[in-house]
Parts: C-alpha cells; sequence; structure tokens
C-alpha cells in the first residue's frame, strides 16, 4: 500500500511540471544593489528600491518576460560603502544569478562594483551616482541613466554666471562624488566663468560637527555656497550654515534633488527655506506614456508625487525587461548586445546607449533643473523651476534679511 | 591671522569640547569602576537621541526638551542597568577567567545589536527635533540655541555629577571602587551594585549628549559614532579613569581642533585631535590626569 502511494506521490511529481509549463519557467532575476541603511543615502535607496518593485510589477502583470517568464527582484544593501557593495554585488551575481543590476546610489560604491561586472559580466546600471569615472573608463558592462557630474558642474557654474555670483564657495564629502565635484567645478569655473573665485573645502563624510568649515566660508564672505553634502552631511550643512549665520544671507545651491524628499522639512523646518536645489525630475514635466502611467500609480498607491529615484528605479527595470525581450535570451551576453542596439522607453523619453567620447559612454542623461524653496513646508509641486532660461517657470529670489 | 576668526574657532572648540566631554565622562566613569571599555557607548548616545525626538514628538511637545531630557537620561539609565544586570554582571561574578575582555566582546555585540535594533525600529532615516532655541551670539561666536542650551545642561550635569561623587556616601564608595576593588569589598560595600549603578549613570551621560546634540546632530542609526570616537580620543588625552581628565581633555581637544582648523585648515579638522593624542601616548602615556591603581 505504502509503496503504491509513493509511486502515485512520484507521478504527480513528475506530470505537474510537465502540465504547467509557466508555473515551471523560473523566473529572471534583476538584482537592486541599493543604499538602504546608513551611512548611505537610504531614503533615496528606499525610493530606487520602491520604483524598481513597481516596474517588476508592471511588467509581470503584462505576462512577463521571454514568453511568460517572471522578473524577480533581489535588494540588497550596500549601506553606501564599497565594501558592502562588492559583496552584495558578488551574491547578485553569482548566488542569486541575477542577470543584471540596478540602483546604484554612490559613486564610491558603483566605481567599486564596476569591476566586478566586468568580471562576472553583469550589466550594472547607475540609477544615480554621477561621478564622470563611472562611464569615463569605458567598461562593456556599466550603463547609466543619470546625470554626470560634469554636466552637473558645468550647470551650476553658469548658474552662478548668470546670477551675477562672483565669489562660489564649495562644501563638499571627501567622497568619489565629492572630490570630483572639486574637480570638475574648478575646471568649470575656470572655462565659463573665468573672472569668479571659487573657495572649496572637502570633509571627512563622518563628521557631524561642520562649524569651522562654516565659519571660515563665512569668513570669506562668499556670494553663493554650493552644499555638496550627500544624505545626512547635506543637512547637517544647511542647519549648521543657518547657525552660524551664513544661510540664507548667502544663498545656498544643494547639489542634488534631497529636497524633493518628504522628510526634508521634517530635519530641517524653516532652516530649509531659500535652498535652492537641482532636480532631474519636476511635476510639471511632460512624461512619456510610459512614464506618465508609473507617476498616476505612484500617486494613487503613495499619495505624493514620485521621487526621480523611483522614477530611475522603475525606468531601469522596465528597460531591462523589453532588452530581455528583443534578446530573447536571458544570458547576459545577449542582454548586453540588445542594450546596445535597442531603444527603450524610459520615464522621459527615449533611452539608448551608444558608446560617446569620455564619460558620454552607455550614458543616457536627463534632464537638469534648478529649482528653490521660498516658503516653510513648501510642497514640491509648488516649487519653480527658476534655471535654466528655457525651462523657467518663475524667477529666482533672494531671502529677505534677517 | 584674524584675531576675530581666532576667537569663534576656539570658543566653538571649547563649545564642543565641553558637550563632548558629557561622553568622556560616561566611558570613564565606567572603567574606573568596572575596569572594562564600553564600546557600545554610542549608541547609547543614539538611543538617548531617540528617546528625547520620541517624547518630544509624542509627549511633552516642542519647546519642553527641558522634560523630555531627565526622561530620556532615565529611560537609558535603566536600560543600562537592565544591561549590566543580565548581560556584564555574569562575568563579574566568580573567578570567570579574562572577564573583562568578555565583557568587551560584549558592549561591541550591544554595539552592533542596538545599531540594527534602531533601523529595524526607526528605519535608516534622520530626523530632528525642533529646535530647543532660537540661535544666540556667545561672545563673537554666532552658534545654534540648541548648543548652547546643550553647553549650559552640560555645565549643570558635570556639576551635579561632581557634587553626588565628591560630598555623598555613594559617591565616596564609587571613589572607593575606582581605587580599589577588592579593598572596598573588605569594607561591607557590595560592588556588584556599584557596578550596576556605574554602568547606568554612565550611559545616562551618553545618553543626555545625545539627547541634548539630536536637533543640531540629528538622529540616526549610527549617530552616536563620532560621539564615542571623540569621547575615546578625549579620555585618552585626560587620562583613563580621571574625571577632571574627561573635562579638561574634551576642551583641549576642542581647541586644538580649533587651532588647526585656522592655521592650518579647517578640511583636516579631525586629524590634529589625533595628532595631540599620539605626541601625549609618546611622552605622558598615562594622560594628562591618569592615576596609576592604588592596591593593598
Amino acid at each position: 500500500m505504502i509503496e503504491r502511494v509513493r509511486l502515485a506521490l512520484l507521478a504527480v511529481l513528475l506530470v505537474v511540471p510537465l502540465t504547467t509549463p509557466a508555473l515551471a519557467q523560473k523566473p529572471v532575476k534583476i538584482g537592486v544593489l541599493t543604499p538602504l541603511s546608513p551611512p548611505g543615502d537610504a531614503a533615496a535607496g528606499q525610493f530606487i528600491a520602491r520604483g524598481a518593485k513597481m516596474g517588476a510589477e508592471e511588467v509581470n502583470a503584462r505576462g512577463g518576460v521571454l514568453g511568460g517568464r517572471k522578473i524577480e527582484l533581489v535588494v540588497e544593501d550596500d549601506s553606501g560603502t564599497p565594501e558592502k557593495g562588492a559583496a552584495g554585488f558578488r551574491k547578485l551575481a553569482t548566488q542569486d544569478q541575477a542577470v543584471a543590476v540596478v540602483g546604484q546610489f554612490h559613486s564610491s560604491v558603483m566605481t567599486a562594483v564596476q569591476a566586478l561586472a566586468e568580471q562576472f559580466k553583469v550589466p550594472v546600471f547607475s540609477t544615480q551616482a554621477s561621478a564622470r569615472q563611472i562611464t569615463e573608463q569605458h567598461l562593456n558592462y556599466t550603463f547609466r541613466t543619470h546625470v554626470i557630474d560634469p554636466d552637473r558642474c558645468q550647470m551650476w557654474t553658469r548658474w552662478v554666471k548668470e546670477r551675477g555670483f562672483k565669489r562660489a564657495a564649495l562644501i563638499t564629502e571627501n567622497t568619489d562624488y565629492g572630490v570630483g565635484l572639486v574637480d570638475e567645478t574648478k575646471k568649470a569655473f575656470a572655462s565659463l566663468y573665468p573672472g569668479a573665485e571659487l573657495k572649496t573645502i572637502i570633509f571627512d563624510r563622518a563628521v557631524v560637527d561642520l562649524t569651522p568649515q562654516l565659519l571660515e566660508i563665512k569668513n570669506w564672505k562668499p556670494d553663493v555656497l554650493l552644499n555638496g553634502g550627500i544624505g545626512t552631511p547635506m543637512y547637517l550643512i544647511v542647519k549648521q550654515a543657518f547657525d552660524v549665520g551664513l544661510h540664507p544671507a548667502v544663498p545656498m545651491l544643494i547639489s542634488y534633488d534631497a529636497p524633493t524628499r518628504p522628510e526634508y522639512w521634517k530635519n530641517l523646518g524653516e532652516k530649509g527655506t531659500w535652498a535652492s536645489f537641482i532636480v532631474y525630475y519636476h511635476p510639471t514635466m511632460k512624461l512619456t506614456t510610459r512614464g506618465e502611467a508609473f507617476r498616476k500609480k505612484y500617486m494613487a498607491e503613495f499619495k505624493e508625487d514620485p521621487i526621480y529615484g523611483a522614477l530611475n528605479g522603475y525606468s531601469q527595470v522596465v528597460l531591462l525587461a523589453d532588452a530581455l525581450n528583443a534578446a530573447k535570451s536571458d544570458k547576459t551576453d545577449d542582454l548586453l548586445k540588445a542594450l546596445l542596439a535597442g531603444k527603450f522607453e524610459g520615464w522621459n523619453g527615449t533611452i539608448s546607449f551608444t558608446r560617446g567620447e569620455g564619460p558620454y559612454w552607455q550614458q543616457w542623461t536627463p534632464p537638469m533643473l534648478v529649482t528653490q524653496y521660498t516658503k516653510p513646508e513648501m510642497a514640491f509641486a509648488e516649487v519653480k523651476i527658476v534655471y535654466p532660461a528655457e525651462l523657467k517657470t518663475g524667477d529666482w529670489m533672494a531671502a529677505p534679511k534677517r | 591671522m584674524d584675531p576675530f576668526l581666532l576667537s569663534q574657532y576656539v570658543l566653538s572648540g571649547v563649545v564642543i569640547g565641553v558637550i563632548y566631554s558629557l561622553m568622556a565622562l560616561g566611558i570613564t566613569f565606567i572603567y574606573s569602576i568596572m575596569k572594562m571599555i564600553n564600546w557600545g557607548m554610542g549608541e547609547f548616545y543614539m538611543i538617548g537621541s531617540y528617546v528625547q525626538y520620541a517624547l518630544i514628538v509624542n509627549l511633552v511637545g516642542p519647546g519642553r526638551w527641558y522634560l523630555a531630557l531627565p526622561l530620556a537620561m532615565g529611560a537609558v539609565f535603566v536600560l543600562g542597568l537592565v544591561v549590566q544586570r543580565f548581560l556584564l554582571r555574569p562575568m563579574f561574578v566568580g573567578g570567570v577567567e579574562r572577564r573583562d575582555e568578555y565583557a568587551t566582546i560584549m558592549t561591541i555585540a550591544l554595539m552592533v545589536f542596538f545599531r540594527n535594533l534602531a533601523i529595524v525600529l526607526g528605519g535608516p532615516n534622520q530626523y530632528a527635533p525642533p529646535d530647543y532655541a532660537k540661535p544666540v551670539t556667545l561672545g563673537t561666536l554666532p552658534i545654534s540655541g540648541n548648543r548652547f542650551v546643550a553647553l549650559i545642561a552640560t555645565l549643570v550635569l558635570l556639576g551635579l555629577f561632581y557634587l553626588v561623587i565628591k560630598k555623598t556616601w555613594v559617591g565616596r564608595a564609587l571613589r572607593g571602587a575606582a581605587q580599589n576593588r577588592v579593598g572596598i569589598q573588605t569594607a561591607g560595600i557590595d560592588v556588584l551594585r556599584l557596578d550596576m549603578l556605574a554602568f547606568g549613570v554612565g550611559v545616562a551621560l551618553a545618553a543626555a549628549a545625545g539627547a541634548l546634540l539630536a536637533p543640531d546632530f540629528l538622529v540616526y542609526p549610527e549617530n552616536g559614532a563620532i560621539s564615542t570616537f571623540k569621547g575615546f580620543e578625549i579620555i585618552v588625552i585626560g587620562g583613563l579613569g580621571s574625571i577632571l581628565g574627561s573635562v579638561v581633555g574634551g576642551v583641549l581637544l576642542g581647541v586644538i581642533e580649533a587651532l588647526g582648523s585656522v592655521f592650518v585648515s579647517s578640511a583636516y579638522k579631525d586629524l590634529y585631535g589625533f595628532l595631540l593624542l599620539i605626541a601625549l601616548l609618546v611622552f605622558r602615556p598615562t594622560g594628562l590626569f591618569g592615576e596609576r591603581e592604588r592596591s593593598v
């Protein structure tokens, strides 16, 4: 009797996979390697992971890839540190067999995992890591759908020039991003605004008391302060610059889009008012059909406008799904060819990866805009675009004297 | 050198040095009594900042930081008692070999545990309680009202600590334990109970620093790291086990960092304290006020 039951069970185990092929197909895994804990910018990582998950859900809802295989995301926390990033990438590439890895935010981590991407032949995507050298190395498996620092620094130099500021101080952290900002801003000032003076200070990312550095800057009497902190240091600069009487008397430009996040006002209160900041997405932008659908779904689910990191994380996953279908294979070499040959609908335009000169290698760049908060607790949807001139929706305003 | 800027830097260094000395005092106090280093001190600082934030936002309301502060210290004091009683005390009972090393490893494990617990409970994001006071000018130095409040509160706490240690029976017992653990037991004092008290008070001092600096340095899972770092620098400069050394070391560290920032560059601010520390270890290994253990 027992023997008969065993045989019946064996038969069931053998027959069920044959009769339900869709269930038998293993999913295609995409890695999301992003900062989800300090010292990384964990809030950024959360938004990127959120967008990537929504991308995977969308692809799976329309039938998956490669004839019915589901996309399975494997999320790993890199903590914004190269060593954890490298360990996470190894796991994704070897243990999880991910066909590609998205979600990179910190340039230092991206720089560390690029070499592994080449070694394991797994494409890695920078979602918000912007250091020049990332794409300048011309590595086969490195892709980026985010701005690069030379463009960022040229843009803020033009903004400084347009505003007529003659003395600019840049305070930033000792990371690949921060050091890159200093180098690129020096180059940009030399070429675009030779008459202006630039003072740069690099501080250790772990430091929490920036009073001496900010007093030194205040004593130098700058016309504008460029805030190159990422995550906690960005907030510390704003808070402490306010406390020593530097900001908002001296206008501040924050180097990335962290002020668009809900915690900005919670952390800074009125000290965050009058800050200008660079963004890559604005609620008034016209998006692609795909981008608009994502925005609607995101707003319905989270009751707030999407953050750029979420848009970019989403785009990278759906782009990879398109590339897998175009490749008709989950082999990474085939995927690589499809990525290089194809044109993909992103959130804001058609994405393609050409192999251009310098850092413009397998690189797609979103728009960059300067916006400004002009009142406390101002919603991001209300902010005006103050630069560049062709996209302006309002004028930049100096803070009233305290 | 601009004397105005110099005075600003020195004042800024003194202010932050005094506040950091609270952390150093906690470390050195625990060491004095238990003869072990608490590597998880920064996490008690972190917990203090979280409790302060939670109390201000959910219970006492903005502007009542002075009510939240003793509550935050009290909560961490109780946590310290529990940690000492159940996780550290077993190593101090009986003849456990290498108990100090085991206890030290336990505090490292606690550091990892509390940091991850903070991520699980509060998420990885930063928080900031509302400002305790409006920005003020201290002499030539414009500083945040929070830091001014922290300075005053630190001085009050240091004064209270001094009074308790010097003028009360418990303080005398603690001083006795610091000088000779065996000797004080012969006088009939329960040294294990003193250990528990010392650990609770030490971590409560760290929590006070965390609570006071929360609006300026933010609340997040790793915010205690730099304060621990500074605390250890200070106790090596001032002398391990010396209460006076904690305060003098704190001020000295703050001033050295400030002077280095003026005369070299503010970019290397944290390097100058280490140069002082190395020099002291070479020429005066016991620190400025370090004492030898007395024996009977």
